[in-house]
């Protein structure tokens, strides 16, 4: 990590010890999604912000690296297809979309509301993966420094 | 009804400073500001006083409730402005890669 890209040293050191408790916060917002407040969204964007703390602090080129962008591009329209199948499923079986098919189990139990959870972390990845894409497409257009016309 | 007044204002703020500002950022920012009161306002219709929050928790007993559906309608309007300003920042950055500037007063050419 001794390249020029990116910030000081202080930032990306600070950047990785905290990147991974805000994904775990993140990762518990989104699971937690039906019992709590906050849920699939709001976990998302935790998510997206963790990995653009990384961008901001290492540089774009290393994120470029680090992480998989081909693959986060098909996870975001997995998921997305994913929300489709589990509601023409309940769709199939009682004719309501996107109708609660699995056991509804006990109240305020983590396995619980049927495929409330599911659906929440399928958001959950969807939003992580788009806000995330948004942001690193911005990120890539090249400025050169603006000079008056 | 002065919470409304207020949320009004805010609205006000935001179209004051999309009307009069020169810079395409703070066009953008004055933008999302407008954004915010219209979600404040669907927010404050749905307040009660001395509600609390739609969320069923373990041993608390059942009290008023604030109506979930503006919030939901909320999260919704959330995601909308963020495209929206995605997009805004996209065209803005485009234009700054045409012109080198954000001052929309500069920016005249048709093409070239």
């Amino acid at each position: 990590m001794d390249n020029k890209s990116g910030m000081t040293i202080i930032v990306k050191t600070i950047t990785r010890i905290t990147v991974p408790i805000i994904i775990l916060y993140g990762c518990y917002i989104i699971f937690h999604g039906h019992l709590t407040p906050g849920g699939g969204f709001a976990g998302g964007v935790i998510i997206a912000l963790a990995l653009l703390n990384v961008m901001i602090a290492f540089g774009r080129e290393f994120t470029n690296n680090w992480l998989n962008i081909n693959f986060l591009e098909k996870l975001e329209s997995i998921s997305a297809t994913l929300f489709l199948i589990l509601g023409i499923l309940g769709f199939l079986i009682s004719s309501v979309f996107l109708f609660n098919f699995l056991s509804h189990g006990e109240l305020f139990r983590l396995l619980s509301a049927g495929t409330i959870p599911v659906l929440n972390i399928i958001i959950g990845i969807k939003v992580a993966m788009s806000l995330f894409l948004v942001v690193w497409v911005l990120a890539g257009l090249k400025l050169d420094k603006g000079e008056e016309l | 009804m002065i919470l409304y007044l207020l949320c009004f204002t805010l609205l006000l703020v935001g179209l004051y400073g999309i009307l009069t500002k020169r810079d395409l950022i703070k066009i953008i920012l004055s933008a999302s500001i407008m954004g915010y009161a219209t979600n404040l306002l669907l927010i404050l219709f749905a307040y009660r006083n001395g509600s609390i929050f739609p969320i069923l928790r373990k041993g608390v007993e059942t009290m008023p409730m604030v109506d979930p559906l503006p919030q939901a309608l909320v999260l919704t309007s959330i995601v909308i402005e963020l495209g929206t300003t995605a997009l805004l920042v996209a065209l803005a950055l485009k234009l700054f890669q045409k012109y080198k500037t954000y001052d929309i007063t500069k920016i005249r050419k048709l093409s070239g």
